[in-house]
């Protein structure tokens, strides 16, 4: 019984970790080389409630945005802030795991 | 058959000339005026340590130093023209002294200038790296900005300030007070007078102001009473962008030389073009690229005429010196 209830218990605590883990996507934006576009990005997606890193990769051409635990990026507010930047969004995904070590300062 | 001929003739003389006449449009035949610059030197690395940098985005430069914004690291670096590390100043942060985003650089009677992107400001530090003030705040009012590139300062203290985002560039005195402006804010436009994404702005002796409209592609000029000068790149400088000489894609920073000549970094292009205060192309050089990115970032002239960049994707500075 005992044993059982342990393993219950475990489960609970995974589940709740996995949970509360943080929501991360991937927004994929064409021309961010140059900073001036790349930080205009950043500026607008940081606004958002709850986002807690934003990274640009230019080799890839993409954004990993990375929020809070709860909260969550809609396409709809994605592509808004894209396009108050000045760009357009081609891709959008949630994405599972880490974003990295975060250069957003 | 011989009007044939003939007519065979015309078309042909008449298909060159269109030809020739699209490749001088198009830059392709268009000459150096003067030899390329020879890189003399260079330095830096990717990190956060003392002469490395993470996203340079501006430059300037005295007698005896180089100001460099590194961006990322919220820090401005200097080092001597050797390439010494001296000191830094900064870290990230929204506070007196702290810095979101430096980006173009202006050295003004021992002051430096520095445009802020993410805190919406100009914060100015004597040379030494103590805070001295703090001029404008987020917004699209008179005086407020939106992600500001660059600023030129007038004899008189005036500022001059390209309002990335608003789409305008701003005349405001040196304590901030507003003056007047060019661009209608927050639309991009490409008639004479009209900006896309300005990024950079530089004062000739005389103030005349030529302005990096970034996303526009183009150099814009106005005259010491603000009134329109004139405007070059690309064809008609309407905004189209390319390789070609005379052309941008990207124009993020702007400077003087000594003898008046205008000086633009053309980011996607990597490269810094030299024109004469006309407008008139006469060289471009650059680094390829080691790393993703470009290079082409911002530059700034020496009162000998030296030319000193950044070099973005690399995480470089340079020192580029006219091929004798």
């Amino acid at each position: 019984m005992v044993k059982k209830l342990t393993l219950l218990l475990s489960a609970l605590i995974f589940s709740m970790a996995v949970l509360a883990a943080d929501n991360h996507y991937v927004l994929g934006v064409d021309g961010l080389a140059c900073p001036f576009c790349a930080y205009g990005i950043e500026k607008r997606l940081n606004k958002i409630e709850g986002v807690t890193d934003v990274q640009v990769d230019v080799g890839e051409s993409v954004v990993r945005v990375a929020l809070q635990e709860g909260k969550t990026l809609t396409d709809e507010r994605a592509r808004q802030a894209v396009d108050e930047a000045g760009f357009t969004l081609r891709s959008y995904s949630q994405a599972e795991g880490e974003t990295g070590d975060g250069n957003e300062q | 058959m011989k009007k044939i001929g003939q007519w065979l003739g015309y078309s042909v003389l008449g298909i060159a000339a269109i030809l020739a006449l699209l490749a001088w449009v198009g830059g392709a035949i268009n000459r150096n005026q003067e030899p390329p610059y020879s890189l003399a030197q260079s330095w830096g690395e990717k990190g956060s340590g003392p002469g490395q940098l993470n996203d340079p985005t501006g430059i300037a430069v005295t007698d005896t130093e180089v100001f460099v914004s590194d961006a990322r690291n919220g820090r401005i670096q200097v080092f001597d023209h050797e390439g010494s590390f001296k000191r830094e100043f900064g870290t990230t942060g929204d506070g007196i002294g702290e810095l979101g985003r430096s980006m173009n650089l202006t050295i003004h009677d021992e002051k430096l200038y520095v445009p802020e992107y993410m805190n919406d400001r100009i914060q100015v530090f004597s040379l030494a790296g103590q805070p001295l003030e703090i001029i404008g705040s987020p917004g699209e009012g008179p005086g407020q900005f939106n992600a500001p590139g660059g600023v030129a300062v007038a004899d008189n203290g005036d500022l001059f300030v390209t309002d990335f985002y608003n789409q305008r560039v701003q005349h405001l005195r040196a304590d901030g007070s507003f003056v007047k402006q060019w661009g209608t804010t927050g639309e991009t436009a490409k008639g004479a007078g009209e900006f896309t994404y300005p990024t950079d702005v530089a004062l000739a002796d005389d103030g005349t102001l030529y302005v990096a409209d970034g996303y526009g592609n183009r150099v814009q000029v106005f005259d010491a009473g603000g009134d329109f000068l004139r405007k070059w790149g690309g064809p008609f400088a309407l905004g189209l962008y390319g390789p070609f000489k005379g052309w941008f894609t990207a124009a993020t920073s702007i400077a003087m030389g000594p003898e008046g000549n205008v000086f633009v970094a053309d980011f996607y292009n990597d490269r810094i073009q030299k024109f004469t205060a006309q407008g008139d192309y006469l060289t471009a050089f650059g680094s390829a690229p080691d790393n993703p990115g470009h290079t082409g970032m911002a530059v700034a002239i020496e009162s000998d005429g030296t030319v000193w960049a950044v070099n973005f994707a690399d995480n470089q500075v340079e020192k580029w010196e006219p091929v004798r």
